[in-house]
């Protein structure tokens, strides 16, 4: 399927942003948490928490390199229900909860521009 | 649906970086691969198998909401550890002489300054506005700061002045 067809749309929601990225949704505020605690560990030990810290941000460097390396690459996308869609990925949003991608190849069409929410997604794979 | 695995926090975590792992996730999807990292945000980890040739890999990212279990299969060795943790590593730039260095400093720095950011040269690093720096070689990727609108601003500067002046880096433009 090369050439994009027009998808049809489904109906709108009740409200206008409501496809699951309104950030006021009671779905939007229990999925993202706002704030990353700290383990009860650490709090309870003053010597942890440098290392627990430490620990975060390298880990969150290693990761955020690896999406920019997945910037313009084509994707696939492995979802629940036996879905696997394949797409280019453009980028994604702080918390990792959404994907803006191109070229979302569906059982119905190519989609030149989405997003795809990371919640309903199992794993992803890309070739480096 | 719920397994215990973006509960571990990040020093757990971290036990199993470097590692070759086997994870369960989704109702039966099973992946393996060495953990390269997992994201403190989303507990996802990032699974990494190398390919044939040198410098291709596959990469496998299970999102953290869907793991169901983690099991260790061996330890990476030397090499393997290496491997892993410079796959993502922006290329290394070679290394410039001082006075190559010298010329681009002073480059970058007149054209802040001719865009009206206050500029002063500590040591070998820029200061721009007192909140963001500019370490060698000095591209717009070089770039460190807290301030994620300066560095966006400063960063879009500094890839206009390599459009505008592709060859001429030395040269003030009128």
């Amino acid at each position: 399927m090369t050439t994009p067809v027009s998808v049809l749309r489904l109906p709108k929601g009740p409200d206008p942003n409501s496809r699951g990225f309104d950030p006021k949704s009671p779905r939007f505020i229990a999925l993202c948490r706002t704030s990353i605690a700290t383990s009860p560990a650490s709090e309870a030990d003053a010597e942890q928490l440098p290392r627990e810290q430490h620990a975060r941000s390298v880990l969150r460097e290693s990761f955020l390199r690896c999406l920019l390396s997945m910037a313009n690459k084509k994707i696939q996308f492995h979802m629940y229900e036996r879905v696997t869609v394949e797409a280019t990925f453009r980028a994604s949003d702080i918390d990792v909860l959404n994907f803006q991608v191109s070229d979302l190849h569906t059982p119905i069409g190519v989609q030149k521009e989405a997003l795809i929410r990371c919640q309903d997604v199992i794993l992803f794979t890309f070739d480096a | 649906m719920q397994c215990g695995w973006p509960l571990l926090g990040p020093l757990q975590w971290m036990r199993y970086v470097n590692k070759q792992v086997k994870v369960k996730a989704g109702k039966d999807e099973e992946r393996r691969g060495w953990l390269l990292t997992v994201d403190p945000v989303s507990a996802s980890l990032v699974l990494v198998n190398f390919g044939e040739e040198e410098g291709r890999a596959s990469v496998q990212v299970v999102m953290g909401h869907a793991v169901e279990e983690v099991e260790v299969l061996q330890e990476a060795d030397e090499e393997t550890t290496q491997r892993l943790q410079t796959s993502f590593l922006p290329p290394q730039t070679r290394s410039l002489d001082p006075a190559e260095l010298r010329r681009r400093r002073g480059g970058v720095r007149r054209w802040l300054e001719k865009n009206r950011f206050p500029v002063e040269e500590e040591g070998d690093e820029l200061k721009v506005a007192g909140v963001l720096t500019i370490a060698a070689p000095y591209g717009p990727d070089d770039c460190y700061s807290s301030n994620q609108i300066i560095l966006d601003r400063i960063q879009k500067l500094m890839r206009n002045q390599v459009q505008l002046q592709p060859d001429h880096p030395e040269t003030d433009p009128a």
